[in-house]
């Protein structure tokens, strides 16, 4: 009897829990297909009058652009930056699980440390830097750092990924005649292949959500990705069509949203690699 | 190694040798340069004069400094253990093996997936509005509504929530910390005669303690970081209630292109979180216990 | 497939401050399946991995049939290695892990398929040629890494403790196969184990480690009945070798006379060359017993204890106890004895598994003092060992050197 109330208390505390944290994203999602008034004057999150009209009005935007604009110029930023971060950091994780360098506790180090600096620090730099590039206005800045592996985080995870499997897999390797780019492409990537996936979504994820790069970096809003245009726009239609920024919400939050459901398990491999096994 | 000479090994480290020297390294000495100079930032790089301490003079006495300063603490330190602490009794309760706890950590996991993300944040000034879901359902109860983006308290309590919601990163790391404690030590303790909670306090909690650090330190260098939240919900105010740190070395950079001043506050902000992190590793020999040792 | 020898030449390995071989020498003749055995730590992977060239010695050199190939890249040596964990590759199937070498090498598809399918046949591994490694058994996966150097019709195979993630029966059933591979291939193999039963029965000639330093080689039946020092005798044999102090008080030309635990024993044999072995009245030795060549003096003589009737009563060593532990094995019986003398050291007696004996018995123990082996005190065998003509003539024909003693 004990054990069935604590049971029912248990599932009573998740369901509820959960209920209240996923709220808002049903609240988000619901008031894109409402009327304006219908969210200011319920509390519920079912649509009682269904209407696109927040997603046509709102795929127009304020601006001389539509929202397939700000969408493309994201994946003109996230596609390229995934790409490099994933080739450069597999390179140097295999450099640093696999090979003894001079220096390399320096190095690996550094590496940790990287991943403590607060990002405020180099900022400010990093701007100058890049304008003195002529790159201010460009996707360049958004991508070209990821191409060297700034992102320890990444490099550290796939160290730990490299560092859970034996080496004697890549020694029968080596002894089947392969050198070590051979080695790396035909045995150790398609071994690590979850943990590159946990990294190209986290990727994703982080760089969907990045908004303080493009703030610094593009002034033209034809380049603004969608999150400066989701800005952009609660400061132009703020107070008035909520559904319209609602439903642009929604939609920025698709392609996150999909990729999680999808990939579930990599998200959650990638974290836990990183920190229960290290 | 096995696959020869240090050379090669160097080669795969040249991304990351080049990228540390050229985006990492030296725009930290840069920055700390910079916070020593009065540059501007519409300024040719040549004008620049070096200023001495003048900057964090300057700082010492700058009151928003002070107010940011204090805002930021009080951010991270309720927010920190507030989220340990939640995401740690929620993996604890998920961890009994209960039906569908992957649909569970689902739903808990997807908001720190999303959180970061300006659509999140344009959400939340909507939930917190004046006629925003919160004060609808308080509406609804039959209590008066709150002006949530206008009061400071009530402010910095809309982007706490913001980032307790995102609980559910550390909550899969610790349950995945949990579901690594072997069961024949729960069997052991209870053959022992422990009790639920003395199981709990001399279990699993020490063997917990690498995972809790893990999350802590990432938890605070996360926390002082924050910038999407205060920026797109509230803007740092009201009178600058929600003025974290990283918003004001932005503002002063790229709003009052005041670079050697912002520069200045952003070593502030390093060392402050130097301190902290220099604290957590130095006491965490006192505490962590790593299974491998003796 | 070629036979090839391989000549190890003064190698050293050193990690860091750490040396691991010491100043190793050994050839190893074409045809050859040489096992290195010893303790863990002892150096054998490490010696296997540099004939692999997985590692580079410190000193030395290495030579495959005549070619120095101390600094060939491993897979250009004319060697193809058996892992301990498999290494099998868990994204290819069995045929592409086999075929993999080949491929990297740009040998033809045809070829590759041909060399696959041989090799499948003679490991009767025809039937899982598509599937991952993930969906066999233990030993289905122990021989497609076999399988894998076959393909590549090494000269040379190593194996690294390859039995040792398998379950006692299915560890005797491939070691059968090994056994047969090396009959059918007639290739040279090396092979490491720490398990002195695969060493014994797979071996022509095995190789003992220990600490870096090779302590004996020689065929199985020699190290067996020849150590040639303490550790060799300690190490092989099950249960291990009883080890009892003991002092010389005669050395004379043609025979020692110990005085062993209360007792004492002649050691007549013309081997025992005071002058060769160094001992003189008065020296501390150790007498090693196998467990097997005691008996229970009450009882029949055991097969390899030479009538006592017949011989002079030093001939024989009489050693008093009581039984302390009596383990049954069924067709044996283990009987733990503490010995009366002033050390009361216990010794182990393999008997007759139907034995009536209950621990508290007194006994009395005896051997032949041929059959007793006798260490100086640097542990050194002293040259008085088993007799030419006894029941195990087998191996002392041969007799190849002591590689370690030379």
């Amino acid at each position: 009897m004990k054990g069935h109330l604590n049971t029912s208390l248990r599932y009573g505390v998740l369901i509820g829990v959960g209920f209240l944290m996923l709220y808002p994203l049903l609240w988000m999602a619901g008031g894109a297909f409402r009327p304006n008034h219908e969210i200011f004057n319920s509390i519920g999150f079912i649509p009682q009058h269904p209407t696109l009209e927040g997603f046509a009005k709102g795929w127009q935007t304020s601006t001389e652009y539509t929202f397939a604009r700000y969408l493309l110029n994201t994946f003109a930023i996230i596609v390229p930056k995934v790409i490099v971060t994933v080739v450069s950091s597999v390179l140097v994780a295999f450099g640093f699980a696999r090979f003894n360098v001079p220096g390399q506790r320096v190095l690996f180090g550094l590496l940790i440390a990287t991943i403590l600096l607060p990002k405020s620090v180099l900022l400010v730099p990093q701007y100058l830097m890049f304008r003195e590039f002529g790159w201010l206005d460009t996707f360049l800045p958004l991508y070209v750092p990821s191409a060297f592996a700034t992102e320890g985080f990444f490099v550290f995870m796939i160290i730990q990924f490299m560092r859970s499997f034996p080496a004697d897999m890549e020694e029968a390797a080596v002894m089947d005649g392969c050198n070590s780019l051979q080695v790396l492409w035909h045995v150790v990537v398609p071994v690590i292949l979850p943990a590159i996936i946990s990294v190209a979504l986290f990727q994703f994820m982080w760089s969907m959500n990045d908004f303080l790069s493009p703030l610094i970096y593009l002034s033209s809003v034809e380049k603004y990705p969608v999150a400066l245009a989701l800005k952009l726009s609660i400061d132009v239609t703020e107070a008035t069509s909520w559904n319209q920024i609602l439903a642009m919400s929604t939609i920025a939050l698709a392609p996150s949203l999909i990729l999680f459901f999808a990939a579930q398990k990599y998200f959650v491999e990638g974290i836990t690699v990183g920190s229960v096994k290290g | 190694m096995i696959y020869g000479s240090r050379t090669s090994g160097l080669l795969y480290l040249s991304p990351y040798l080049i990228g540390l020297a050229v985006f990492t390294l030296f725009p930290f000495v840069a920055s700390l340069l910079l916070s020593f100079s009065d540059y501007r930032l519409q300024d040719s790089l040549g004008t620049a004069h070096l200023i001495g301490l003048e900057n964090y003079r300057a700082i010492l006495h700058d009151r928003t400094f002070g107010k940011s300063l204090i805002v930021t603490l009080i951010y991270v330190f309720v927010t920190v253990p507030l989220k340990l602490a939640f995401a740690l009794f929620i993996a604890f309760v998920l961890n009994f093996r209960l039906r569908a706890i992957g649909a569970f950590r689902t739903a808990y996991y997807l908001p720190s997936i999303l959180g970061g993300s300006v659509a999140i944040a344009v959400v939340w000034r909507y939930v917190f509005a004046g006629d925003g879901l919160i004060n609808q359902a308080l509406a609804w109860l039959g209590a008066s509504p709150i002006n949530w983006l206008g009061e400071p308290a009530y402010a910095m309590f809309s982007i706490v929530l913001l980032r307790l919601w995102q609980f559910g990163s550390a909550m899969v790391i610790f349950l995945a910390g949990l579901q690594g404690i072997p069961s024949d030590l729960y069997e052991a303790a209870r053959l022992d005669g422990a009790s639920p909670w003395q199981v709990f306090r001399r279990i699993t909690l020490p063997l917990l303690t690498p995972v809790i650090f893990f999350n802590f330190i990432m938890q605070v260098i996360q926390a002082f970081q924050e910038f999407n939240g205060p920026y797109v919900i509230t803007g740092g105010g009201p009178l600058k209630a929600t003025y974290l740190l990283p918003l004001m070395i932005y503002e002063e950079a790229f709003k009052y292109f005041e670079v050697g001043y912002a520069s200045a506050l952003s070593w502030c902000l390093f060392v402050l979180v130097a301190i902290f992190t220099a604290i957590a590793f130095r006491s965490s020999k006192h505490w962590v216990f790593y299974a491998g040792e003796k | 497939m070629t036979r090839r020898s391989v000549q190890l030449a003064g190698v050293s390995k050193q990690f860091g401050s750490t040396r691991v071989i010491h100043d190793v020498n050994l050839r190893i003749e074409p045809g050859e399946l040489v096992v290195f055995v010893g303790p863990s730590g002892c150096g054998k992977s490490t010696l296997l991995r540099l004939i692999a060239g997985l590692e580079e010695p410190s000193r030395g050199s290495i030579h495959i049939s005549g070619r120095d190939v101390t600094h060939t890249h491993p897979s250009k040596r004319g060697v193809a290695m058996v892992f301990q964990s498999y290494a099998l590759y868990p994204h290819m199937t069995v045929a592409e892990n086999m075929g993999f070498g080949l491929k990297i090498q740009g040998t033809p598809r045809e070829e590759i398929a041909t060399r696959v399918r041989r090799a499948a046949e003679i490991l009767q591994l025809e039937a899982l040629l598509d599937r991952k490694p993930r969906a066999l058994s233990g030993g289905q996966r122990q021989r497609v890494a076999i399988g894998r150097a076959i393909v590549r019709e090494p000269d040379v195979f190593l194996f690294d403790e390859p039995l040792s993630n398998l379950d006692a029966a299915l560890r005797g059933q491939m070691r059968v196969e090994i056994a047969r591979l090396h009959a059918r291939l007639g290739a040279t193999m090396i092979y490491v184990t720490h398990d002195q039963v695969e060493a014994m029965t797979l071996a022509s000639r095995i190789v003992v480690l220990n600490g870096g330093r090779i302590e004996q080689v020689g065929s199985p039946l020699e190290l067996y009945h020849r150590p040639a020092n303490l550790f060799v005798a300690g190490f092989l044999g099950s249960p291990r070798m009883n080890f009892l102090a003991a002092r010389v008080v005669r050395a004379e030309r043609g025979f020692l006379e110990l005085d062993v635990a209360g007792g004492s024993m002649r050691v007549t044999r013309g081997h025992a060359q005071p002058a060769a072995s160094g001992l003189s009245v008065g020296d501390l030795v150790t007498v090693g017993i196998r467990p097997e060549r005691l008996s229970l003096q009450a009882m029949a003589p055991h097969p390899a204890t030479p009538a006592p009737n017949d011989t002079d009563p030093q001939d024989v060593l009489a050693l008093r106890g009581e039984v302390t532990l009596l383990e049954r094995l069924g067709s044996e019986a283990l009987a733990h004895i503490r010995s009366h003398g002033e050390r009361g050291e216990t010794l182990v007696a393999k008997l007759p598994g139907d034995l009536h004996l209950e621990p508290g018995a007194q006994v009395t123990l005896t051997t032949a003092a041929s059959s007793c082996h006798v260490f100086d005190a640097t542990g050194n065998a002293v040259d008085t060992q088993t007799p030419v003509n006894g029941p195990f003539v087998a191996d002392s024909s041969s007799a190849p050197l002591n590689e370690a003693s030379r």
